[in-house]
């Protein structure tokens, strides 16, 4: 654990001495939040993908939608929703699920702006997000793509948060069970219609809010008990 | 706006008072939520706060307690907790979370900030609910008697729509004749379309007959040229004003120039007439059951013109069993005439609504005789006599016979005072369920006739037995509690569900009634004579059994409700339907609604505490 807390804070120290000026720069600039504070106090963004695939070599960011957590409150005015630019034509299976057609796509930003914007938003912010590792590595790939290197994103997995819990109780986890969806109804949050990034984004802060109270709101938690 | 948002912001633009604002507001509101999700156990404010937030609740459960720590009520989905952001004393006020709850939430002075454009907004939140009821009596009063009052009437709504005219080349004897065939006392004279004078009934005796002028003359010689006029818009007070300066007694209408109608001083004076005062005066001089029969007809209407004038529901009670009390003494007076004297002293009794002054036009009868203990056997025949006769006049009046047969016509209710005595002794000691329910009605008793001291000698020996004593309240209070308000879990109307008045509330047996048996408990407990709720109410105010400001808010309770439901039956009088208690809340306007849950809401608080009181739930 140790070196993990030493190696995240050490990384960034040591990519910002070789990274170029520019927006990879400016989020490595900003400090990591202390491992050891409490998690009711450090600063979240709450973030969500939507992609064309699962391969991040192969597949790209179709949107992206977040919303920053503050003391444990989501803040809707930072709450921010772009539609990447694609300069491949969309294939079937994704736009039925994420009803986002060329149409739409072909009005959206340049994926340089959002993932600009992106790294600004996370700078000193730790990622949350409902199976991350679709958000770290798609982000990781765009930056190497972009700009040449990638940071290391420490996140908190609302999926594995729940996963966790479930296999220390002995529990079975069956189909379905670590959906966003199931989860939140798990917990009394209500239902939302829209699929999309910015909605599930809220929807996964939610969710992370609800565990949290459920943990033990009296004691302090620290951070590096959510990451990993 | 993300229109990602759109979910939260339709949820928030269901939410009154923000279904006042206009989209871009509240598109902007949104944007500056923060969500929450709190644990069951917490306590609101929460202690990092520094600002005061306003809070919505999107799911779970949230209960607010005074600073006595006594439940205010529950908040569930779609409710507004404001209390932080008032201006008055409910600041003290704090709330635990009782299910786990998601909230949207926002400081207060950022709220009133992005509502300052629309001011309703920062008066709604600033009240609490009792307050907000308050203020919702008073507008909706003052509305009613700013618009609705006959002073305050224009013409328009008064003229018959049938102009009666002549033209001005007429003679007087044309005239005449069509004022004796149209039956009106004046008439308008007509010069090439536009008004150019008036003659009346005066004008042919003063200035025709007495003055022995030939009866084919124009009317041109007899009639007031350019008569004072005015528009069809102008309120029937000033009317009537101008009408007694100039010393008038018609006034025609015009609008540019076209004649609309005339108005008379009679017939401003006919619409007000048909008040309670005069009715009564009818009812007195009415030789027989059929002439109170028929003025009785006009009770509705008197129900509905007090209503439109802005009557509040106390008001129109007191004046429809003002009438109806006329009409039982008049029908007394009658059987008295008819069967001549009483043998001995006797008391006729009004009990239920009618002993309240709480009788709609649409009241059964509840009454009952108290009879001197001196009564013979033989004397019995004379009561009987009084009885049937009294209450089938009441029924042929509308008061229709109590289904419960709660009426003197009923022998049971037509006894001696140590039997009456006797009766309630037995009901307070042995509260079974029958009793229960007679005592629901006969504590509700009020002498109409006769001799006062029956009653008051009985009062004196029962109230005392009732007075603080838990095992008769406690019975009361469960009897009591079969009638809820229809208000569900979270904060939703409960409909009746099947038959005839599906999706409707039912206004009187689960809005009114819970309040008026309420305070007969507090009247019995506190060993109160009254049997009017209202002042009921505020004599048991402050006593051990009711605080002050339960009491406040049950009177505010009872005066939305049952205007409420007064204006609801106005309504169905005028489009020509039976009154009845069945009101839709798709009727109601989302702020009425939300007025109406307020007002529901302390009934229910306050029957759960005489439940605690007296462990009703045990019973």
């Amino acid at each position: 654990m140790f070196d993990f807390l030493f190696s995240a804070e050490n990384r960034r120290r040591k990519l910002l001495e070789s990274a170029a000026e520019g927006p990879v720069k400016q989020y490595l600039s900003v400090p990591l939040p202390d491992l050891r504070s409490d998690i009711h106090t450090v600063p979240l963004l709450a973030l969500d993908f939507e992609t064309s695939g699962l391969n991040p070599s192969s597949d790209c960011i179709l949107s992206v939608g977040y919303v920053a957590v503050n003391g444990g409150e989501i803040s809707l005015s930072t709450a921010c929703h772009q539609l990447i630019k694609s300069s491949e034509a969309l294939t079937e299976e994704s736009v039925v699920i994420h009803k986002i057609t060329d149409d739409a796509s072909a009005a959206g930003e340049s994926i340089e702006a959002v993932i600009g914007n992106l790294l600004q938003a996370l700078a000193g912010k730790v990622m949350v997000a409902h199976n991350a590792k679709i958000e770290t590595t798609f982000l990781a790939q765009a930056c190497k793509k972009l700009y040449g290197m990638s940071p290391h994103f420490p996140a908190i997995d609302t999926m594995l948060i729940a996963k966790r819990w479930l296999e220390r109780r002995n529990k079975e986890i069956g189909q379905g069970d670590l959906r966003l969806f199931n989860l939140r109804k798990q917990y009394g949050l209500p239902m939302y219609q829209a699929h999309n990034a910015l909605s599930d984004a809220i929807a996964t802060a939610e969710l992370l809010q609800a565990q949290i109270a459920h943990m033990d709101s009296d004691r302090k938690l620290p951070l590096k008990q959510f990451i990993k | 706006m993300e229109i990602e948002l759109q979910e939260i912001r339709d949820f928030i633009a269901e939410v009154p008072p923000f279904d006042l604002l206009p989209d871009d507001e509240l598109n902007r509101l949104v944007r500056h939520l923060g969500i929450r999700y709190l644990r069951r156990g917490k306590s609101l404010p929460l202690q990092q706060d520094s600002l005061r937030l306003f809070y919505i609740i999107r799911s779970g459960t949230i209960s607010l307690y005074t600073a006595e720590q006594t439940i205010l009520g529950k908040l569930a989905e779609g409710d507004i907790f404001a209390s932080f952001c008032a201006s008055d004393d409910d600041k003290n006020t704090h709330a635990k979370v009782t299910e786990d709850s998601l909230v949207y939430s926002i400081p207060c002075t950022t709220l009133f900030e992005l509502t300052e454009n629309t001011p309703e907004i920062k008066a709604f939140i600033q009240h609490s609910p009792h307050r907000r009821l308050q203020a919702a009596i008073k507008t909706s009063q003052l509305k009613a008697s700013q618009t609705a009052t006959l002073m305050n009437t224009p013409l328009e709504m008064l003229l018959s729509g049938v102009v009666v005219d002549i033209d001005i080349n007429s003679s007087i004897h044309e005239a005449s004749l069509k004022m004796t065939d149209q039956g009106v006392s004046s008439l308008l004279v007509i010069d090439d379309g536009s008004l150019a004078g008036i003659i009346t009934d005066r004008d042919i005796r003063a200035r025709c007959v007495a003055q022995k002028l030939a009866i084919e003359s124009s009317v041109k010689k007899i009639m007031t040229h350019a008569p004072v006029h005015v528009g069809s818009d102008t309120l029937a007070f000033d009317a009537l004003m101008l009408m007694t300066k100039k010393n008038i007694h018609h006034l025609p209408v015009v609008d540019e120039g076209r004649v609309c109608g005339i108005i008379s001083a009679t017939d401003l004076m006919r619409h007000e007439g048909k008040n309670a005062v005069h009715i009564s005066r009818l009812i007195h001089k009415a030789e027989s059951v059929e002439v109170l029969a028929e003025i009785s007809q006009t009770i509705p209407g008197l129900q509905q013109q007090l209503v439109s004038l802005g009557g509040s529901a106390e008001h129109v009670g007191k004046a429809i069993t003002a009438v109806s009390n006329a009409i039982t003494r008049r029908l007394i007076e009658m059987a008295e005439e008819k069967f001549g004297p009483p043998p001995v002293a006797y008391a006729w009794i009004a009990a239920g609504s009618q002993a309240r002054f709480e009788q709609s036009s649409h009241s059964d009868q509840d009454n009952g005789l108290i009879i001197s203990d001196e009564m013979k056997t033989e004397d019995a025949a004379w009561f009987t006599k009084l009885a049937d006769f009294v209450c089938d006049g009441l029924d042929a009046c509308g008061f229709i016979y109590c289904p419960g047969d709660a009426m003197a016509k009923n022998p049971q209710w037509r006894q001696t005072q140590s039997i009456w005595t006797g009766y309630f002794e037995k009901w307070i000691n042995t509260p079974e369920p029958k009793a229960l329910m007679l005592s629901s009605i006969f504590f509700d008793v009020r002498v109409v006739h006769g001799e006062k001291k029956l009653l008051r000698d009985i009062q004196k020996k029962i109230l005392p037995l009732t007075k603080h004593n838990q095992l008769f309240l406690a019975h009361m209070t469960a009897n009591s509690l079969q009638h809820r308000t229809p208000l569900g879990f979270f904060r939703d109307f409960v409909l009746v569900d099947n038959g005839e008045h599906k999706d409707t509330l039912d206004l009187k047996h689960n809005g009114v009634v819970p309040i008026i048996d309420l305070a007969r408990i507090y009247a019995l407990a506190e060993g109160l004579k009254t049997a009017n709720t209202i002042a009921r109410l505020k004599k048991a105010a402050g006593s051990p059994s009711l605080s002050r400001d339960g009491a406040a808010n049950l009177l505010d309770a009872f005066e939305f409700i049952s205007d409420l439901r007064m204006e609801h039956q106005a309504d169905q009088i005028r489009k020509g339907d039976a009154a009845d208690n069945f009101l839709s809340p798709k009727s109601l306007s989302r702020l009425q609604r939300e007025h109406l849950k307020d007002a529901f809401k302390v009934v229910q608080t306050m029957q759960e505490f005489l439940s605690q009181r007296y462990h009703a739930g045990h019973i």
